[in-house]
């Protein structure tokens, strides 16, 4: 029995190292064909590496990078906003995001979120979920050990009195700071524009009367979905209904 | 208190530090003179002008100088609103009439204000031996024909025949008159075609000797500025005047003649003067050149340089110095359409006339609506001129202006939104981007939510169950420690199993008495605890009696009375039990212990 899982143990490592030397070549061939300036090529191969399913933050970086070489504005401002979910404070990633969205040919300027909202997105902004999530881990263990000593051992003198408010407070604010980091990236539905020119219309058909005109590249949240559309708020809260195909998730 | 004491030192000598600096320079004093060499039969004039923002300006004081005598020809104010500053400025003449030759420093003028002194500018006043400093050409002027002294005449001088386009020259119209004269003379100003014109204004009038006769010149100052190349004519000007007849001059101070004398009206022309202006040299030239001549200097101010996103910042643009303001263009903007949008606001110009240049200001102001929140710079404005003296352009900017830009309170949705970007062309040659990277770096499955991994949930939820854990056994234990019954009722097993384990160490023939004894606390003992009584006094049918209220078996009611009993008689008699009886016994023992241990006692 003993041997039996140790190789599978064996095998499982074997196909893991097998894969990342996989990507990493794949990668490098991406890179190749981009110094080449064949930028559908470079896509192509970065592409492969999603579809083994695994994904890192200069994947996303270089598909950002091919994708803006191509003329695809759209799928570079995707890509540059998937890189940086992964990598926050990446400032190459940070740089091209802002440089991409420049060439939007419709901008929102002058939107303001909600200042609390946009606050507490400013003070989140430089970490990705799971450095918050694992301080908040941390602060857990921390807290628990502190709870451990006031009530587990009934100590009760002021150190671990402190011990337990500090940690408790911290505690509060990060795993406050994670649940908004999770809500704000991860369950609210987010979609960018890769179509040239998209109807937005008012009602969720072809029918309806156009509300604006889009451009590849505008980031809009989805509210909800009908019949091949989606209903999106941009981010001057202007609402429409924009065709499910010219909008690519986040 | 001595630390409150210190600080209230350092405050107050910072604010002294402050205000000094705050009133360095409250006001100006500028001395000029309107010639800086005479004859020692001339005379000079000189101007002292005090210029401040203070409604009380202080007058200049003047200290006696031995080689010339003083004369006050009075005084004159000037007021000024310029961008929300006040100006005053106040002008005093002097004339100067020297004593004897030689190069003479004009300094010490100043003024106190404040109990402070504040000098004027330093200049030299050279006095020739010569009786005046009058060329030979106006020396020939003052004749005619015949030889004979001309009681009169009118020169019109420039300063520089050969100008730029748009440079400036300074045209000097002088009536020379030697006879005395009724009334003001008349002017009519020379004709001036081709030029921008600019009166400088009248000179007090002074005397001049030439040809050993007392001249009194009259002279009034043009500016002129080209506004087209190749051959220009200033016409003559004219003045008609009334002059005392030769008789009644020669006469002199007559002082019935000059009552009542009959004067004759004269006019007197001067010559046409004639301008070669030439154009522009093109090398060098800058693209954007606007057409500026002369000499200035540009500076741009911001109302406030910290603002909200989408609010307006004014910038005030100031070219100034010296040339024609009335031709000078707005400097062109920098290309700033991704950061702001600019408005034109205003423009103003101010005209001055330092000495016999004409300059002054154009101020420009232009609307910044900065679009994004962030620190943003609106960078140097450039500025060409053409400056005639260096005879090449000249550069100027201003320095850049940086600006922080806010956010907005609240959510602003500006009215504009969206609009249409700068027309930026993505592709293969947009460049700006930052390059791709050459590792992979950490992979994950794609989607993995860290929140849902298993090793984050067990990292998360061992410390829980942990903290679970020991609050259990913390109650548990507290519950203990409250109550006696239940621990022994708990520990009975235990405790029994125990003397079992002892008796068994003891199970020999020589140590029945023991064994027995041990057998018999056991059970004892065990039963004590379970229902939390004294073992002390438990005899046999009193434990009978409890068993059977616990619902014990009545095989095991026996047995126990049964093994009770036969020990009490072991114990007495241990000399006959066999080592056979005690393993036999210990075994019985065991197995009515494990019986009991079922048994629920109340």
């Amino acid at each position: 029995m003993r041997k039996f899982i140790l190789l599978f143990i064996l095998l499982l490592s074997i196909s893991a190292t097998a894969t990342a030397s996989a990507s990493d070549s794949l990668f490098t061939v991406g890179n190749k064909f981009y110094e080449q300036k064949d930028y559908p090529k470079a896509i192509e191969s970065y592409n492969l590496i999603l579809l083994e399913n695994i994904e890192s933050a200069p994947l996303y970086f270089n598909l950002g990078n091919a994708y803006f070489k191509n003329g695809d504005l759209g799928h570079a401002v995707l890509y540059y906003l998937k890189a940086k979910r992964l990598a926050p404070d990446d400032l190459a990633i940070r740089h091209n995001l802002e440089f991409a969205q420049r060439f939007s040919s419709v901008q929102m300027e002058g939107v303001e979120l909600n200042p609390v909202t946009s606050f507490l997105a400013s003070i989140v902004d430089n970490y990705n979920l799971t450095t918050l999530a694992w301080s908040s881990s941390l602060l857990f263990i921390l807290f628990i050990i502190a709870l451990i000593f006031r009530f587990g051992l009934g100590n009760n003198n002021s150190p671990v009195r402190i011990g337990v408010v500090v940690s408790l407070v911290f505690l509060m604010l990060v795993s406050g700071l994670t649940t908004f980091k999770y809500r704000y990236e991860y369950l609210t539905q987010r979609a960018v524009i890769i179509a040239e020119k998209p109807a937005v219309y008012t009602g969720a058909s072809e029918q309806s009367d156009i509300e604006l005109e889009g451009a590849p590249g505008l980031i809009v949240e989805i509210i909800s979905g009908s019949s091949g559309f989606y209903n999106v708020l941009f981010e001057n809260k202007r609402r429409g209904w924009i065709k499910k195909e010219l909008v690519a998730e986040l | 208190m001595r630390r409150i004491s210190l600080l209230f030192i350092l405050l107050l000598t910072f604010c002294t530090f402050v205000n000094v600096f705050a009133e360095q320079n409250p006001f100006k004093i500028s001395v000029a003179l309107d010639r800086d060499t005479i004859g020692i039969d001339e005379q000079a004039t000189l101007q002292i002008v005090v210029t401040g923002d203070s409604q009380n300006l202080p007058a200049p004081h003047i200290p006696t100088f031995s080689m010339f005598q003083i004369e006050s020809r009075g005084r004159s104010s000037n007021f000024s609103y310029n961008n929300g500053v006040v100006e005053t400025s106040m002008t005093y003449h002097y004339t100067l009439i020297p004593t004897r030759p030689g190069t003479f420093p004009i300094d010490q003028i100043s003024a106190i204000y404040n109990n402070k002194r504040y000098k004027g500018n330093k200049l030299n006043l050279t006095v020739l031996k010569d009786a005046s400093t009058v060329s030979d050409a106006i020396s020939k002027r003052a004749v005619n024909a015949t030889g004979d002294k001309k009681d009169y005449f009118l020169e019109a001088i420039v300063d520089n025949k050969n100008p730029y386009v748009n440079e400036q020259i300074t045209l000097t119209l002088k009536f020379y008159i030697a006879v005395q004269y009724y009334g003001s003379p008349e002017l009519s100003e020379p004709t001036t075609t081709g030029f921008w014109t600019e009166i400088i204004g009248n000179k007090t009038p002074y005397n001049q000797r030439i040809n050993n006769r007392q001249y009194k010149i009259i002279e009034r100052k043009y500016a002129l500025f080209p506004t087209q190349i190749g051959n220009l004519e200033i016409g003559r000007a004219m003045i008609r005047a009334t002059v005392a007849s030769k008789n009644n001059s020669r006469r002199g101070n007559n002082l019935f003649g000059s009552l009542f004398g009959r004067g004759e009206e004269v006019s007197i022309r001067s010559s046409i003067v004639k301008i070669k202006v030439k154009p522009l040299p093109k090398k060098g030239r800058p693209d954007n050149f606007t057409g500026t001549i002369g000499s200035f200097r540009i500076s741009a101010t911001a109302n406030k340089t910290q603002i909200d996103a989408n609010q307006p910042v004014s910038v005030t643009i100031k070219i100034s110095g010296q040339g024609n303001i009335k031709s000078v263009a707005e400097p062109k903007m920098p290309e700033l359409e991704n950061q702001f949008r600019i408005y034109r606001a205003s423009t103003s110009e101010n005209l001055s006339k330092a000495g016999s240049k004409i300059g002054g200001s154009k101020i420009f102001e232009e609307v910044f609506i900065p679009k994004r929140p962030g620190d943003v710079e609106i960078p140097a404005i450039a500025y060409n001129y053409f400056d005639p003296q260096a005879k090449r352009y000249k550069l100027i900017a201003t320095k850049p202006i940086k600006l922080k830009v806010t956010k907005p309170e609240g959510y602003i949705a500006s009215e504009e939104v969206p609009y249409s970007a700068p027309d930026l062309k993505i592709g293969s040659n947009a460049s700006g981007i930052r390059y791709i990277k050459e590792e992979l770096g950490d992979t994950q499955p794609v989607g993995q939510l860290i929140l849902l991994n298993p090793i984050y949930i067990v990292v998360n939820a061992v410390p829980l169950l942990l903290f679970a854990g020991m609050i259990a056994v913390r109650i548990r234990k507290e519950k203990f420690q409250g109550d006696i019954g239940l621990v022994r009722s708990k520990t009975a097993l235990r405790e029994a199993k125990r003397r079992l384990t002892k008796a068994k160490s003891i199970a020999t023939t020589n140590t029945a008495a023991d064994f027995y004894e041990e057998i018999s606390t056991a059970v004892i003992s065990f039963i004590a605890d379970k229902i939390n009584i004294s073992p002390h006094g438990l005899t046999i049918e009193k434990i009978k009696i409890l068993l059977i209220e616990n619902n014990a078996d009545d095989d095991l009611v026996l047995q126990i009375e049964t093994l009770l009993k036969h020990s009490d008689f072991a114990r007495y008699a241990s000399s006959s039990m066999t080592q056979e009886n005690i393993n036999e016994d210990l075994e019985k023992a065991q197995s009515i212990m494990v019986a009991m241990a079922e048994v629920s006692f109340a």
